[in-house]
């Protein structure tokens, strides 16, 4: 749920972080002990806690880029700096059998642009817990099913992840569910099944699919010779109905693999034609994900994971897109009508400007903990490939976590690829960011 | 008859001295233990066999700069541990299980569960996450005495499966309190990868004596030094459901 508030909200809580900022960095310094006063531990009805953040980037733009010429087709800059300010509270009150559960996010930008502002409640869920096996929901929470680290093709709840950021917190979904878990011994050690009432209305979850429909999603987990496995299903007239099927295992101590496959039934989707021309067409496609976590001797973590999206468009369709792009900017530059820009921004909201609008993705991940015995210091390096354009982008990134409740992350991405292919026509060329995250 | 009684009066004597010496026998293995009942009885001075634990971590770098975590576990079973993570802020909320071999983090920002494996560490430092979710050293090893002297033996701890964390534990035993003092773990190829340090014996209650200092440094992180104290180990009866995934977010409830 997104609250349209003026910019009074979000300049409090940056003003807000800035000062918490500031007064824990005097404390790290005033340093720490080893005493261990076990007091301070005791459970609370009420815990509190969050992140503020502070982040510097600097983009250099593509401006020969597809998405530059469309987003930035009025005021045309061929780089941008942002700062951007960010707040996560989080708040938990339990009472017997029942919890409360909130977590609110805030974010304000200012860039060469100019100021821009959002404040959202990620979460707010109630629930009752009458026995460790049972737990029924009710409110706003976040879903994330799937086995995948970058990408969940049986995610029908999920929220998509940024690839590039995939353990950062995301908006849920309102929502009632139950969760219901039984223990046995033997092969199968563990089944669950979570199932979830997902309405559609207005102002209710209007982003998920067409509204006023209630859907239902369900999930079946189990634990079967050492081996997770998860059987997803979603039915609602919102989506069409889709099947899934997960698994995950550790093949030894530093080898796991995971693998994700979903049956999307009779999607409808919208794709520009050779003529330019906006075609709908209705039909099932199947989404799939391969991956291994791999950890050397010397503490170097890798994933691989390939993903198949086969709601996808093909190569000539990102093509045709990409071209009706460069006759809507030649179109703008001789005559000074947008309406082609009009007309493609309609299309990119469609699914040509989401971050991943291909169909075969290979995803990397390696990073290495404390290397040349820096404690706390880990560097590391994303890449995310188009295997069909053969584009990529790539992210070195560096990460130091030795000040206690404090990340200090730097990074840098490079995109690149042939004329027309997916990275080479973004809008960015390549960025760096600073961000220093305070946990408090 | 007379050739029957001869015969039953022999094998009575003979009976009879089998008696004897079984006896004698059974008597002798009584009081000298072998490795794996050393083993065992470590464990169950070191913790009952369910549990809840509260627990304290530091980092100690070279130049004695530190980091510290604070830690909620329970354990049920040879086989089943959680453990939650208190303190500090960053970490406050993540919580890992293991059920034997299989290991999971679970990072409420992330949501799902992920898998991880037992040589990898969550909090960095020398300690790794089988030394964090540690099971019961009689779970996984079988050990042997290698020597013995008038106040410790010294067991050599073969692990039982290749998915065990260190391959071999050269285990110092204190005869007096049963508990161990000094641990080598190893990888396969004979090389040290950590020593283990229980140190301060302190009386938790409930007939429960055992160190309350855990000490580890490592020739793979020179320097370095990480500590566990313990603060509070209790009884504790828990449902068989806590040790699954879907628990790990209302693990904070069982405290």
């Amino acid at each position: 749920m997104r609250v349209n508030c003026e910019h009074a909200l979000p300049r409090l809580l940056f003003f807000l972080s800035i000062i918490i900022l500031f007064f824990s960095f005097l404390s790290v310094t005033a340093g720490e002990d080893y005493s261990f006063d076990i007091e301070k531990f005791e459970p609370r009805d009420f815990e509190w806690g969050g992140y503020a953040e502070g982040r510097w980037e600097h983009f250099d733009l593509n401006t020969d880029g597809a998405f530059y010429k469309l987003n930035q087709y009025k005021n045309r800059h061929s780089t941008l700096d942002r700062l951007t300010g960010t707040m996560q509270l989080e708040a938990l009150y339990k009472k017997g059998i029942w919890a409360f559960n909130s977590v609110l996010y805030a974010k304000v930008s200012q860039d060469d642009m100019g100021w821009s502002d959002t404040a959202d409640v990620f979460e707010a869920n109630l629930s009752l817990k009458p026995a460790p096996f049972v737990t029924v929901d009710l409110g706003k929470k976040l879903f994330k099913w799937g086995t995948g680290y970058a990408w969940n093709p049986v995610g029908f709840i999920d929220r998509p992840k940024d690839p590039n950021d995939p353990e950062e917190a995301l908006e849920g979904y309102i929502g009632a569910g139950i969760d219901l878990i039984k223990s046995f011994g033997g092969a199968l050690q563990t089944i669950a099944l979570t199932t979830v009432v997902l309405p559609v209305w207005q102002d209710i979850n209007e982003d998920f699919g067409e509204a006023n429909n209630v859907n239902l999603a369900a999930k079946l987990y189990m634990l079967y010779r050492n081996t997770d496995i998860d059987f997803v299903i979603f039915n609602g007239n919102s989506r069409s109905t889709r099947y899934g099927i997960d698994f995950s295992k550790n093949l030894t101590t530093n080898f796991e693999v995971h693998g994700e496959f979903a049956y999307l039934n009779k999607i409808k989707q919208a794709y520009l034609s050779k003529t330019g021309t906006i075609i709908k067409r209705e039909r099932s496609v199947k989404k799939y994900l391969l991956g291994l976590r791999y950890l050397t001797e010397s503490d170097i973590t890798t994933i691989i994971e390939f993903y198949h999206n086969g709601n996808g468009f093909s190569e000539t369709e990102l093509d045709n897109f990409y071209q009706l792009v460069d006759n809507a900017e030649s179109r703008f530059l001789s005559s000074g009508n947008n309406t082609f820009f009009q007309i493609a921004e309609d299309i990119s909201q469609k699914g040509y400007g989401s971050p991943q609008a291909g169909r075969n993705y290979l995803y990397l991940k390696v990073n290495q903990k404390d290397p040349f015995d820096i404690l706390y210091f880990t560097p590391g390096l994303i890449a995310i490939l188009n295997l069909d354009d053969q584009s990529y982008s790539v992210t070195p990134e560096m990460l130091y976590t030795g000040f206690t409740n404090w990340e200090l992350r730097m990074r840098f991405s490079f995109l690149n690829g042939g004329n027309l292919t997916e990275f080479k026509e973004k809008q960015n060329k390549n960025k760096i960011e600073f961000r220093l995250r305070h946990h408090f | 008859m007379m050739w029957f009684k001869q015969l039953f009066k022999i094998d009575s004597n003979v009976i009879f001295l089998l008696v004897v010496f079984l006896c004698l026998l059974v008597t002798g293995t009584s009081t000298a233990l072998d490795g794996n009942e050393i083993l065992l009885q470590v464990d169950r001075n070191l913790q009952p066999e369910s549990y809840e634990m509260y627990r304290k971590l530091i980092n100690i770098e070279p130049d004695g700069s530190k980091k510290e975590y604070v830690l909620y576990t329970v354990k049920k079973g040879q086989d089943r541990m959680v453990a939650l993570f208190l303190s500090p802020a960053s970490e406050k909320g993540r919580s890992t299980l293991r059920l034997g071999d299989n290991m999971w983090l679970y990072i409420p920002s992330v949501g799902r569960p992920l898998r991880i494996t037992s040589l990898q560490s969550v909090i960095g430092g020398v300690f790794n996450n089988s030394d964090i979710l540690r099971l019961d050293y009689s779970a996984e090893y079988d050990a042997v005495i290698l020597e013995e002297t008038a106040d410790k033996y010294v067991l050599n701890c073969k692990a039982k499966t290749s998915s065990i964390a260190y391959d071999s534990l050269k285990m110092e035993v204190d005869k007096k309190t049963m508990v161990p003092v000094t641990i080598g773990c190893y990888a396969a190829s004979g090389m040290l990868i950590k020593t283990l340090y229980y140190k301060n014996i302190k009386d938790f209650g409930d007939d429960l004596l055992r160190p309350s200092v855990l000490e580890t440094d490592s020739p793979l992180y020179k320097g370095y030094k990480s500590i566990m104290i313990y603060a509070r180990i209790n009884k504790k009866k828990l449902a068989d459901e806590v040790f699954t995934l879907n628990y790990l977010p209302r693990v904070d409830e069982l405290r």
